[in-house]
């Protein structure tokens, strides 16, 4: 079964993109969207059916040399049954959507086939995501990894008359690149410590590795750390955070199903999913850790500013992606990666939502994109209006808090935010605030969002407002599907994810013990983590006691996050919840009650508005100190290393010195017998005087 | 003179015998009636004579008072000879036909040629030498000219006459001086005078003389001179001829010289030996670019051949030698395709060499053009083809000989003698489309080029284990 | 004065000399130059029976044979192939056998 849920989109995406001469572009793309669903049907049973234990399918034997060796191969635990639900859910969503969306488009001349090719891409960036999360050793999920890294350069650049989307293409991925450094850097040091890559071997390493050290750079290093920090610039770069964030935005000119499946749901969050996947070893690396919640923490304060004075619907949201993807960093670094999971799955949701929306609101307005030239269109689209209400009160989190009653935002942020008071400490307390600060301005980018499209007069072309039309039912129903999974896939699966400890045990099939009750059955660690426990006065304090590499996510002994995090003060729980209210209320104030205040506070603070407007000028800095001068390095190697020196010299040498030569050559072969005997007797002349001086003689 | 003594020289013996019989049964009868069947006769007795030596050799056998030699080394040229001699008598039977060359004493002469080629690999005294040499010069004088009435191959004949023997004198000059200086003919005498110490400076003088005769014979720069010329004024399947089976013997020639006579001062002719190396290779290389005709090309081409397989000789090792060997053996194979094809370059019935007329060759003929790309991928050492293991084996040599700068050298020259190959390639699949080749090729020539072809691309997995008997044959010569 | 060894060698040195410019210095006709190449082998003659004499070997005198021999069977083709040649150009100047060139 999961073979084939692992190969349907393959099968599609050849079916598709080779064969839709011979059977139609209609069929072609039904047929790949047919094995999406094929695909998202079985994962919902393995997900559904799942025990919690892992299980690994061995394909075939693909590299073998000398002590290391690979296998594809298919494993399956909680991790990798939460991504496929999430992957093939939301790509066998997006596949439909894009038939509506993807009808007729402008950027391709009448005739003109492009709608397969846009399907075998899908298919194909699902296919390889898929292989990226059942990856059962790291050579297989780096094959995933960069399998999708192609195809979101595929698909970014997708519209390829147009020279912004080349240059976004290329852009995501050489920023890729570097991250994919770091990753495959990491790669290595786990091999070289290790002497394998399966993830059996490797994740029951982490202790071990804490205690190592190799030499790297020049310094004497802890290897748990390094690995770690390595790994994580690999998810920075994917994942877009903070310093490596800048190609995401940019990744907004591929079509809008795209950033809805690559660039929220799914591609993105390869990174957190990497980080928890390599949990056993993270949690034996504090610096690393520490390191992954300050980017978080600052990606999701960063995005989440920018987004505020963004004015093209699909960066508002890019942005908002980056931010969200900030908060799952901080769960992850903090120890909880259940909570990142709950927070990478609620997202998924909520925010293809979102993005498949705004794809609504833009195909009614014709492609027009920005959210000045929107406005009132409550009325016209009130389908699409509903959808994205609901994602705007899931991705702000609307619930009331200590209860059961909220979006599904709600949930997975709250437990976010509370996991990173309960980590306690400046670091905890900083991360802490970053995060209540970000949800202000995610509350107040989103309903300004909201107000600017949906409400107020109609502004930019009348024409066009009064064209705007409903989407077709493809691209709605879509949204419908997702609107269930923004509203209930937070308060069904809170106890799996951010229930007590034993109920997230279960789930991720860790082993747990209850060291309340002081058994002993959690051994040395815990006895001292029960005494913790007690100042809580619960009747049971559970704690993860599954060896590392055994479990889906693993937690060191001492890591007791997850336990705090259910007894923190009232006024954290609340503190989003305020967080939230603040920021609705300053956009209706500012784009409702008082429509000239924004106009006016720009004004006041330009160097501010200016500073946010740029994304504090990342690129511009980006393009000084790396792009430029790497470009000028270029320039010199090429035109004077490359071009003057060596084909300089190559060409004299070949063009000039050569034939040069070569007519010397025939012009000794005169032809006469005598010039051949002189040259003869010449050489024997010089043969002898030589013998003659080299002897002595 | 002992039976043992005639055992030994038994395949010779053979040869000349034949070679007479052919004649007296030629004059006997209508004269060039039967020269396609003696042709094929002479190319079978090659043939078994091959497969004689080859299997009952055995072990060093010394007749004569050490003027003859019978040695693995000497049995591996033999063999070389042979059969490169066979391959060119079969391939160019119909392109002698066709421009009505096919006389009688072809073979004769041909055979005559062999038997002073296996005398020269055999040669273990000065005598026996210079009569060997002398036996396959005289014989391929003739030939050279064998259309008589042509201005350019009696041309052809005429400068290689004289030029031979300018070339003979310098030798016998050596000779002489080899002899005044050691007492003695035999190369078993001369490597005790020479062995060790210094050599007096008039065997030096003898030694540099001798090598220069070789040289010639192998047509290293500076003694190549009358290569081109006389390449392209010999009728074609001559050229054939002229260019594999002589070749072998002279270079085995060399080598025996170098080892059996001087083996004890390598010092003294290693650095000769290394200039004319590099030498030929970078002239062979440099000069083919201007040619025009294929056949005055594949002249440079094999004087630039010949500065590689110096190479391996000039290593002054066992590995050298057997390096040496087995890039003779590559060549001669890949000569023989090549030749095959060229001999049968027909335009307007009539032959043609211009390069120009392989002009889009490939689209009138993609499985001869692929032949071809491989056979000319394969002399320009492109490394899947077997021609780049026979650079590999020489240069590998030269550098654990210590002769780094050699193996530069030998990239380098091969790096600028890639470029004419791949000219024609590059003609016969980009060239622009008009009036080209339009001759039928015979089953034989056919088989020649396809074969060959197929040679340097199978012959990668074990080179048909050429390197053993090749190893053995250097190891017998260094003992 | 005594004629030693060195005379005979310094007279066949000088006759190979001679033998080598003829075939280079001549440009009028290619028979001076077959008589250049016989002066060659004289002198490689005269080299050998000196030798011979000096060391009281036979060798060489023996080796002289064989190459008086050969070099009769070498004029003999020289000479036929010179025929050939005559009969196709009607020229044998040695600046005339030079179509090949290159």
């Amino acid at each position: 079964m999961e073979t084939i849920l692992l190969f349907a989109p393959l099968v599609g995406a050849l079916i598709c993109g080779f064969g839709w001469r011979m059977i139609g572009e209609q069929a072609a793309c039904v047929t790949a969207t047919g094995m999406l669903f094929l695909s998202a049907f079985l994962s919902w049973i393995v997900f559904l059916g799942f025990d919690g234990e892992t299980y690994t399918h061995s394909l075939f034997r693909w590299i073998e040399s000398g002590t290391f060796f690979t296998d594809w191969a298919i494993r399956i635990d909680r991790l990798t049954a939460i991504m496929l639900i999430v992957i093939t859910t939301v790509s066998a969503l997006v596949h439909l959507y894009s038939f509506g969306y993807m009808a007729h488009d402008e950027n391709f001349r009448e005739g003109e086939s492009y709608r397969p090719r846009f399907f075998a891409y899908l298919s194909f960036f699902t296919f390889t995501m898929l292989m990226l999360v059942t990856a059962d050793n790291l050579l297989q999920l780096f094959f995933g990894w960069e399998g999708v890294g192609v195809a979101s350069y595929l698909l970014i650049g997708f519209y390829y008359r147009k020279p912004t989307a080349g240059a976004a293409a290329m852009k995501a991925f050489i920023v890729n690149r570097v991250g994919d450094f770091g990753f495959l850097l990491g790669i290595f040091a786990l091999f070289w410590m290790a002497d394998s890559i399966q993830f059996d071997v490797i994740l029951s390493m982490g202790p071990e590795l804490m205690e190592t050290t190799f030499p790297f750079l020049g310094y004497e290093v802890n290897a748990a750390n390094t690995i770690a920090m390595l790994l994580f610039i690999g998810a920075m770069g994917k994942s877009a955070q903070l310093l490596l964030h800048t190609w995401l935005p940019d990744a907004m000119e591929g079509p809008t199903p795209v950033s809805a499946l690559i660039h929220a749901a799914t591609m993105v969050t390869a990174g957190v999913f990497l980080v928890c996947r390599m949990s056993p070893i993270m949690e034996y690396a504090p610096l690393a850790t520490n390191f992954i919640v300050i980017i978080g923490a600052v990606t999701a304060f960063f995005a989440a500013t920018v987004g505020l004075v963004q004015n093209d619907i699909k960066r508002v949201i890019a942005y908002s992606t980056c931010s969200q993807l900030g908060y799952m960093f901080v769960a992850a670094g903090v120890g909880v990666y259940s909570v990142a999971m709950f927070h990478l799955f609620t997202h998924a949701f909520f925010k293809a939502m979102l993005f498949l929306g705004a794809g609504s609101v833009i195909h009614a307005m014709h492609h027009e994109q920005d959210m000045r030239n929107y406005g009132g269109l409550r009325k016209k689209i009130p389908y699409t209006f509903w959808a994205m209400m609901i994602g705007t009160f899931a991705i702000t989190g609307v619930g009331l808090p200590t209860t059961y009653f909220g979006f599904a935002g709600f949930f997975s942020k709250d437990a976010v935010v509370e996991s990173a008071f309960a980590f306690g400490g400046d670091l905890g307390q900083f991360a802490f605030w970053a995060l209540i600060v970000a949800a202000v301005f995610t509350s107040f980018y989103s309903w300004r969002l909201i107000f600017l499209t949906f409400f107020g007069e109609a502004r930019g072309d009348r024409k066009t407002h009064d064209h705007a039309h409903e989407s077709p039912w493809v691209m709605l129903a879509p949204l419908g599907v997702l609107a269930l999974g923004a509203v209930f896939s937070g308060v069904i699966w809170y106890n799996s994810f951010f229930g007590k400890t034993d109920q997230v045990a279960t789930f991720f099939g860790v082993e747990y013990a209850d060291t309340h009750a002081g058994d002993g059955e959690g051994g040395d660690h815990g006895e001292a983590a029960s005494t913790e426990g007690d100042s809580h006065g619960s009747e049971h304090h559970y704690v993860f006691t599954s060896p590392p590499g055994e479990g889906a996510i693993h937690a060191a002994p001492g890591n007791d996050v997850l336990n705090e995090a259910h007894y923190v003060p009232l006024w954290v729980k609340f503190s989003p919840f305020i967080a939230m209210i603040l920021g609705f209320l300053t956009a209706l104030w500012f784009y409702i009650l008082n429509p000239a205040m924004p106009g006016i506070l720009a004004a006041q603070q330009r160097p501010l508005y200016l500073f946010l407007l740029n994304k504090w000028y990342f690129d511009e800095i980006y393009d000084a100190v790396i792009v430029r001068p790497a470009t000028r390095l270029g320039r010199l190697l090429w035109k004077g290393g490359d071009g003057r020196v060596i084909d300089g010299g190559i060409n004299g040498l070949a063009m000039g010195i050569i034939p040069f030569f070569t007519r010397l050559a025939g012009r000794a072969q005169s032809g006469y017998i005598f010039t051949y005997a002189f040259a003869m007797v010449l050489g024997i002349v010089v043969l002898v005087t030589w013998v003659t001086l080299a002897s002595g003689g | 003179m002992t039976a043992a003594d005639l055992a030994i020289i038994l395949p010779e013996i053979v040869l000349a015998l034949f070679a007479m019989g052919a004649m007296l049964a030629a004059v006997y009868t209508s004269k060039d009636a039967m020269a396609a069947a003696l042709t094929y006769g002479t190319a079978t007795v090659f043939l078994i004579m091959a497969f004689y030596i080859a299997v009952t050799g055995d072990g060093t056998r010394v007749g004569f008072g050490g003027m003859f030699i019978d040695d693995a080394f000497a049995r591996f040229a033999k063999v070389a000879i042979l059969l490169s001699a066979a391959a060119v008598l079969v391939i160019g039977v119909e392109a002698m036909e066709k421009s009505d060359l096919l006389r009688f004493e072809y073979p004769v002469l041909i055979t005559l040629s062999v038997i002073g080629m296996m005398m020269m690999v055999s040669a273990g005294d000065l005598i026996a030498l210079y009569m060997g040499l002398e036996l396959q010069s005289l014989a391929l004088y003739v030939i050279a000219s064998l259309r008589r009435d042509s201005v350019r191959s009696t041309e052809a004949g005429l400068k290689y006459f004289i030029l031979g023997a300018l070339s003979s004198g310098l030798l016998l000059y050596g000779a002489s001086l080899v002899y005044g200086y050691t007492g003695t003919t035999l190369f078993s005498g001369i490597i005790e005078t020479a062995a060790g110490g210094e050599m007096a400076l008039g065997l030096l003088f003898g030694l540099v003389f001798v090598m220069a005769g070789l040289a010639f014979k192998v047509s290293a720069a500076p003694f190549h001179m009358w290569t081109p010329d006389v390449y392209e004024g010999a009728p074609t399947p001559i050229t054939a001829l002229l260019a594999t089976a002589p070749k072998v013997a002279a270079m085995a020639l060399f080598a025996r010289v170098v080892h059996d006579a001087f083996g004890g001062a390598v010092g003294d002719w290693q650095q000769i030996v290394a200039v004319l190396a590099v030498a030929s290779m970078f002239l062979g290389a440099i000069a083919a670019i201007g040619q025009t005709d294929i056949k005055r090309l594949m002249a440079y081409s094999s004087i630039s051949h010949m500065g590689f397989a110096l190479i391996g000789l000039a290593a002054g090792t066992a590995q050298g030698v057997e390096a040496m060997l087995i890039y003779m053996a590559i060549y001669v194979t890949m000569n023989i395709g090549t030749f095959a094809f060229i001999m049968t370059m027909e335009k307007d019935r009539r032959h043609v060499t211009e390069i120009s007329a392989l002009s889009s060759f490939a689209s009138r003929e993609p499985a001869k053009a692929l032949a071809i790309l491989v056979l000319m991928f394969s002399l320009a050492g492109v490394p899947p083809l077997v021609g780049f293991f026979g650079k590999y084996a020489v240069l590998l040599a030269a550098v654990d000989a210590g002769m780094v700068w050699l193996a530069i050298a030998g990239v380098i020259a091969s790096v600028i003698g890639a470029y004419y190959y791949l000219r024609i390639v590059y003609l016969m699949y980009f060239g622009d489309d008009r009036e080209g080749l339009d001759g039928q090729m015979g089953t034989a020539a056919y088989i020649g080029l396809v074969g060959c072809a197929a040679l340097m691309l199978l012959g990668v997995i074990n080179l048909f284990g050429l390197e053993a008997p090749a190893a053995a044959a250097a190891e017998v010569l260094l003992r | 004065m005594q004629i030693g060894l060195e005379h005979y060698l310094t007279v066949a040195a000088i006759l190979f000399v001679i033998g080598i410019f003829g075939i280079f210095l001549n440009r009028k006709n290619v028979i001076i130059i077959l008589m250049s190449v016989e002066l060659m082998m004289l002198s490689v003659n005269i080299n050998l029976v000196a030798f011979s004499s000096f060391l009281g070997d036979l060798t060489g005198q023996v080796f002289t044979l064989f190459i008086l021999t050969v070099a009769a069977a070498e004029a003999a083709i020289g000479l036929a192939i010179l025929v050939c040649f005559f009969r196709n150009r009607g020229t044998i100047a040695v600046e005339d056998v030079s179509n090949m060139k290159g």
